[in-house]
């Protein structure tokens, strides 16, 4: 059995036909079968965590260690991973209703551990799966049930939120393009510190407005410049239907992990052990 | 023998150096202490008190009518007067007060003079606390010379050891081998962080501050999912934000064990003060039904032992196991002869992530830990919580201590209470026809508490809750209702002697 095949299981995809969120799971599964393949990792070595929402079902399609946290709670759960056993690769899939609503806080001072870790932000502007009331990052005037008068706050901008809490990774990428994502998705993993992939999906129910951002979208070089990133992060303001999206690596930066920071963690990676072992 | 000293002054004065130097070197010399620490919720200011008893047998409590009290302030003489004894000795801090930061050695100095211990003994104390003791020697002198020996106490052959309970829980945590404690800041369970935090290095463990209650109660369980021993602790508006995390235990059954340190609510309350008020949010936090242990124990020595067996069950049962108590616990300094028995060895037995693919979920799962939404699997997730918690109790039941019967075996006067309130209860008994029953177990309730109402002519439930919650649950339990009901709920524990009076009412 090839490797991508041994990262499959027997769960039924509820996704609807045709989501994004179908090319995501194909691209995790293609990132992860090539650092096995590579021999970096092996399949054990992996941990996910998921929020709640239309995102989190790839916690049932990926056959690799994990907990399917409760909404809001993906990134604490993924930090209390990485404290319990600093040797684990965790990657954390949450959601933008989930992250930037309920787990902001979350969100925020998850920069300021920089455990090294990853998190993959499924971000479709739109609670999906609880039939589209709209997220932080909806669009301006957007209706939904839950807001027939249209929503009346302009969105928020993580990535420039994300800068302020001093990310030491921070990139977005476009959900239809797979090879992309592969590609950054890699390098968030391979970055040592917190790395923070935003995905821009659409969804093809809820907050149609929102979508076919793709032909505004256009890639950018890695860049380690805070200023750049500044200028990049203010392309895009989750809101206007015009202007470039930029993608790729937006900023990086080197910062001591959580786990290089703490003594007995550093002790733990060091000897690749763990706390059952202490 | 017994004798009760009020230490009072403003916050910063240093009246906890007081009762801790008199208190290390009266446990020293044999005697049993018991340290009572009254204080208001800031860091400069305001008013300040201890109240610490003696006495050359076991003691759990603090009474209300002082021997000896020492005033740092005015304030402390104004509000304090009234519980002076008839022939009873005020000590000011007046005549000192240009011994500067050595006052507060000066008066201890002159409170061991009073109760006739040596100097040597002071000196002693003084050099193994302060790196450069010469000026704290000449101000204890000073302290020591200025009164006379009032009470002459005797050294006696005990072998004490003084403890709180916030510090109990740091022991018993590290006596099973604790790897992590996360948690966010919140009195009365503060200190049993501080306690671990301190060392923890040469302890090899780790005390991880998250930015709230949710994140820690979370990171707990991703911690405890990859195989780490851990714990997290709070008070009751902290415990409110866990809930969610505590009902996500219940279907993820990743082990947890939470310590709750309450005191008054609801809100804010009183927050540096204390309540039995928590037992029902305790027993029902986290929606939906699932299994878990409430463990409230009474005194430091139960604390250990209790910490370690809430762990031991968390990881055994993969339940959730809640430590029950509260700030006259977690604060007071209690002294005892005896020792704990040593912990089950806590082994993580289960697969880790790391070495196979492991699935925990805050879903329903099928087989493969995947979410399922089948009515069978539902019925058969549900159903095996139920059997689990069967299981557990009848563990628990077999090997552990679930209740703790005091005083006179025989009497047909039966005591009902649990928690810190056990010491005065104790110590209210000694001399009346009465019989404790101090429950341990809050959840499993042992199947003995039914037998031992039945036997009695005579029930009185004492708590610190206007509700009289461990009688409501044990109504719930037993069809039992306790007629007599003796409840205080203004954030300060009983004290023996306030007790002894209300029971001899109705014993």
């Amino acid at each position: 059995m090839n490797m991508k095949d041994k990262l499959k299981t027997e769960s039924e995809i509820t996704w609807c036909p045709g989501c994004p969120n179908h090319l995501i799971l194909e691209s995790v599964k293609q990132t992860i079968a090539n650092l096995v393949d590579a021999k970096k990792f092996k399949q054990e070595d992996f941990a996910i965590t998921t929020d709640i929402g239309c995102h989190a079902k790839i916690f049932d399609y990926l056959n690799l260690s994990g907990i399917y946290c409760l909404h809001g709670r993906a990134i604490p759960t993924a930090i209390g991973m990485k404290i319990g056993n600093p040797n684990l690769k965790v990657i954390t899939f949450a959601g933008d209703g989930a992250v930037y609503s309920e787990g902001i806080s979350h969100f925020i001072h998850a920069f300021k551990y920089n455990a090294d870790m990853t998190l993959i932000l499924h971000d479709n502007q739109s609670f999906s799966l609880t039939t589209g009331q709209p997220t932080p990052t909806s669009q301006q005037g957007y209706q939904s049930k839950a807001s027939p008068l249209g929503t009346f706050d302009k969105p928020m901008n993580p990535i420039k939120l994300a800068l302020a809490a001093n990310a030491t990774f921070i990139a977005r990428t476009n959900a239809r393009d797979i090879k992309h994502m592969v590609e950054i998705f890699t390098k968030a993993i391979a970055h040592k510190g917190f790395s923070f992939i935003e995905v821009i999906q659409d969804c093809l129910i809820f907050n149609l407005e929102a979508n076919g951002k793709d032909a505004r979208m256009y890639k950018v070089k890695d860049n380690t410049d805070k200023k750049i990133a500044e200028k990049l992060a203010s392309e895009f303001d989750y809101n206007s239907k015009e202007g470039r999206i930029p993608i790729g690596v937006i900023y990086q930066t080197n910062e001591p992990t959580l786990e290089e920071k703490w003594p007995q963690l550093k002790k733990l990676l060091d000897k690749k052990s763990t706390w059952k072992n202490k | 023998m017994r004798l009760n000293i009020l230490i009072g002054g403003v916050a910063g004065q240093g009246i906890n150096k007081v009762s801790e130097i008199v208190s290390n070197i009266l446990a020293d010399y044999g005697y049993f202490t018991f340290n009572y620490r009254d204080y208001q919720s800031l860091i400069r200011g305001g008013h300040n008190f201890n109240v610490l008893s003696i006495s050359d047998t076991q003691i759990e409590s603090h009474e209300t009518v002082m021997d000896i009290i020492v005033a740092l302030d005015e304030r402390t003489i104004k509000t304090h007067n009234q519980a002076l004894a008839k022939n009873g000795i005020l000590i000011t801090g007046e005549e000192f007060k240009n011994e500067g930061r050595n006052l507060n050695v000066a008066l201890a100095g002159t409170l061991l003079k009073i109760l006739g211990i040596p100097l040597e003994k002071l000196n002693e104390e003084i050099k193994s606390q302060f790196k450069e003791s010469e000026q704290a020697l000449i101000s204890a002198k000073k302290g020591y010379d200025s009164k006379e020996d009032e009470f002459s106490l005797k050294q006696l052959d005990n072998k004490i050891t003084i403890l709180s309970g916030s510090e109990a829980i740091a022991v018993g945590a590290r006596n099973s081998n604790l790897d992590l404690y996360i948690a966010y800041p919140m009195t009365p369970a503060t200190n049993a962080m501080h306690a671990l935090a301190k060392d923890q290095v040469e302890n090899n463990l780790m005390v991880f501050q998250a930015e709230n209650e949710i994140a820690a109660a979370n990171m707990a369980l991703g911690a405890s999912f990859t195989g780490a021993r851990v714990m997290t602790g709070t008070s009751g508006g902290g415990f409110d934000l866990m809930s969610e995390a505590l009902s996500f235990q219940g279907t993820s059954e990743i082990p947890l064990t939470v310590y709750l340190a309450s005191r008054p609510g609801p809100g804010t309350g009183v927050p540096t003060y204390t309540a039995q008020a928590d037992l029902d949010v305790a027993l029902r936090a986290g929606h939906g039904e699932f299994s878990r242990v409430v463990i409230a124990p009474g005194n430091p020595t139960e604390t250990i032992e209790k910490t370690s067996e809430a762990l031991y069950l968390a990881e055994k049962f993969k339940t959730l196991s809640i430590i029950l108590g509260d700030k006259h616990l977690a604060e007071s300094e209690f002294s005892t002869t005896e020792t704990v028995p040593k912990a089950l060895k806590l082994e993580i037995l289960r697969k880790l992530p790391g070495e196979a693919i492991v699935k925990a979920s805050s879903y329903e799962i099928d087989k493969f830990g995947n979410s399922t939404e089948s009515y069978t699997l539902t019925e058969k997730n549900v159903n095996s919580r139920i059997e689990k918690y069967e299981k557990t109790k009848a563990f628990i039941e077999k090997n552990y201590e679930m209740i703790k019967l005091h005083g006179k075996k025989d009497s047909k006067n039966l005591i009902v209470g649990w928690g810190s309130t056990s010491g005065a209860i104790k110590d209210a008994i000694k001399d009346l026809d009465a019989k404790f029953l101090q429950v341990i177990y809050m959840k499993p309730l042992s199947s003995k508490i039914k037998k031992e109402l039945e036997k009695a002519n005579n029930i009185i439930l004492v708590e610190e809750n206007v509700t009289g919650q461990l009688g409501r649950l044990i109504r719930e339990k037993t069809g039992i209702k306790i007629p007599n009901r003796i409840l205080k709920y203004n954030g300060r524990p009983f004290h023996s002697d306030e007790l002894n009076k209300y029971l001899k009412e109705i014993v």
